[in-house]
């Protein structure tokens, strides 16, 4: 743990003088930076481009040929009900997702700050569901879900809290993208929850010696001194929320297997563009999507982001 | 001392987390070792009373109810690890290189290249992921190794690139330094000094990039759902897709693919953590 405060004090020491070099080495630079550059030029610049261009282009493998057509597939994905109907679903992931796991990242976050015995294997342990591939997850937690043999039904039943087995994913709207966001919020939780400890680990400690000088109540030094303090690492976790949550697919792919119930965004993107083949429609949404993720992360940090100064 | 009064609260609270990160992952493994009638016991039975291996057998191809799930998971196994270790390297060479170009020297449009790399870090997978297929498909480059580990690479260097960037700002100018005195090279302080000091930080990166591979699923399921190049993640999915295959053997797969992260959380943990704050403080 030692290695998030080496960070945090490494922070501080800000920027170095650049390395002098000495003569013929100026092409150099370039020749260092020259792989990576082509890479992300060839790769994710160069496609973005053609999101960007292909939204304004007929292109549909059942009706050929392309051609362009302004917004047009604009107005065929927002008079598609099921498109509208992932618009809504997909606010709702966001919403769940981003409070659940900020809160629970939060909660974690302070229950790690204090050194203990084992918080260290306790830490490993957390990290271990942000590890884990979405799908598997998705695929273990339906198996949790199940209907018919789940041991959440099981459990619940047992503890008289539902009185029949209950369909988790699949019948209501809310309920189902509830459980299914669940278990993306089982993944990002450690994350949150990392980014809030190397926060907490960064306040100074003489400010809760003096907290507890002047007599404040723990729930006083939460509220005054930790909550302000962590706004830096909460504005990341709420914009890696806010970013995978706009694009929860894995869990969506597996949990709701093409049903509209719980589509998402991004399942009704791959529907359209890999199911119908109707890659125009499929750019449309993908630029949709796109723009709203990066405004939506600029708002956000820049809501909440202040720096912090001890 | 108002800390005692809270201590059975943060006892609860460490239990509550525990339970929450672990139970999944232990309830798959306990279904993974019963006989399909064991898990589908009303009330289900909390410990593998047996340790039942058949399971694991089957999907590997071996013993009597192997037909079922013709056996994939092998073959899957080794594409996720030579797209996720390919991926890796290749990720990693390039953006140590680049990122000590951007973070120690001075060349022209330097900040705007920056810029424009992290700029990349924003993009959903939305922005790319048509475009990424048509391009691979003109290049022949669908179903094979080499797609795949390309797409992973351009998806993870910038991520990469920012962890080595920030790893290579907090090392004190001051050796390099000494050493350009000295007449090194600009090349030799790179290999000699600054690389052995920064290794910490290459791990970091590398158990990054390598679970990220791991966990990769629309893209594979775009660009290789055949047997020769589809990783776990993408077999696993057809695996629960298809009713017929019971719940036991589906948890098995799962187990596998979980079985490789679990390791390297487990034992390089620090690295991962030193990572993930690497790669989004600043």
């Amino acid at each position: 743990m030692s290695a998030l405060r080496r960070r945090a004090e490494r922070a501080k020491t800000g920027r170095s003088q650049a390395i002098r070099r000495g003569r013929g080495e100026t092409a150099l630079p370039y020749a260092m930076v020259a792989p990576l550059l082509v890479f992300i030029g060839a790769l994710a610049l160069y496609p973005t481009v053609l999101t960007a261009y292909g939204a304004f282009v007929h292109n549909d493998a059942l009706d050929p040929p392309n051609h362009f057509t302004g917004f047009g597939n604009f107005q065929s994905v927002f008079s598609n009900s099921q498109v509208r109907q992932s618009f809504e679903n997909t606010g709702l992931y966001v919403v769940f997702g981003v409070l659940l796991s900020v809160g629970l990242g939060i909660f974690f976050g302070l229950l790690l700050q204090r050194r203990f015995r084992g918080r260290g294997i306790v830490l490993a342990l957390m990290v271990l569901p942000w590890a884990l591939p979405g799908v598997v997850e998705g695929v273990i937690w339906s198996w949790i879900y199940d209907p018919t043999f789940g041991v959440l039904n099981s459990t619940l039943k047992s503890a008289h809290v539902i009185s029949t087995y209950q369909l988790w994913v699949g019948t209501h709207q809310i309920e189902s993208i509830f459980f299914i966001s669940l278990v993306q919020v089982w993944q990002i939780t450690p994350l949150a929850a990392i980014l809030v400890l190397a926060s907490l680990q960064a306040i100074p400690s003489e400010l809760y010696e003096a907290a507890n000088v002047d007599g404040a109540t723990t729930w006083q030094q939460i509220k005054r001194i930790t909550l302000p303090l962590i706004r830096p690492g909460l504005a990341i976790a709420v914009v890696e929320g806010l970013v995978m949550s706009l694009n929860i697919f894995d869990q969506v792919y597996v949990l709701n297997a093409g049903a509209t119930t719980a589509s998402s965004l991004m399942s009704e993107t791959y529907q359209i563009a890999f199911g119908n083949l109707n890659f125009g429609q499929g750019y449309a949404l993908s630029l949709l999507a796109t723009v709203t993720t990066i405004a939506l992360s600029l708002l956000a940090v820049k809501l909440i982001y202040r720096r912090v100064e001890f | 001392m108002k800390r005692s009064r809270y201590g059975w609260l943060r006892v609860v609270g460490i239990g509550v987390l525990l339970l929450w990160s672990l139970f999944p992952v232990y309830w798959a493994l306990n279904t993974s070792l019963m006989t399909n009638a064991q898990a589908q016991s009303s009330p289900p039975s909390f410990f593998p009373t047996h340790f039942v291996f058949s399971n694991y057998e089957a999907i590997f191809g071996f013993g009597p109810s192997s037909a079922s799930t013709a056996g994939g998971i092998g073959r899957a196994l080794l594409n996720s690890s030579v797209e996720s270790l390919g991926a890796t390297v290749l990720t990693l060479v390039l953006a140590t290189i680049g990122a000590y170009a951007f973070a120690r020297l001075r060349f022209r449009f330097q900040g705007f290249l920056f810029y424009v790399v992290i700029a990349t870090l924003t993009l959903p997978v939305y922005a790319t992921l048509i475009p990424i297929y048509t391009i691979l498909t003109k290049l022949g480059l669908v179903n094979t190794y080499l797609g795949i580990i390309l797409v992973y690479t351009s998806g993870f260097l910038p991520l990469a690139m920012w962890i080595m960037y920030n790893m290579f700002q907090a090392l004190p100018a001051s050796i390099e330094e000494a050493a350009s005195i000295d007449g090194a090279t600009t090349l030799q302080i790179f290999r000699r000094i600054v690389l052995p000091i920064v290794r910490p930080g290459m791990a970091a990166a590398a158990i990054i990039t390598f679970l990220f591979g791991w966990g990769q699923f629309i893209f594979p399921l775009v660009l290789g759902s055949t047997n020769s190049t589809e990783p776990l993640t993408v077999a696993l999915s057809a695996l629960s897709g298809r009713h017929v295959v019971p719940y036991t053997m589906i948890n098995a797969a799962a187990i596998v693919a979980i079985a490789v992260p679990a390791v390297i959380v487990f034992f390089l943990n620090r690295y991962i953590v030193d990572g993930i704050v690497a790669g989004s403080v600043k």
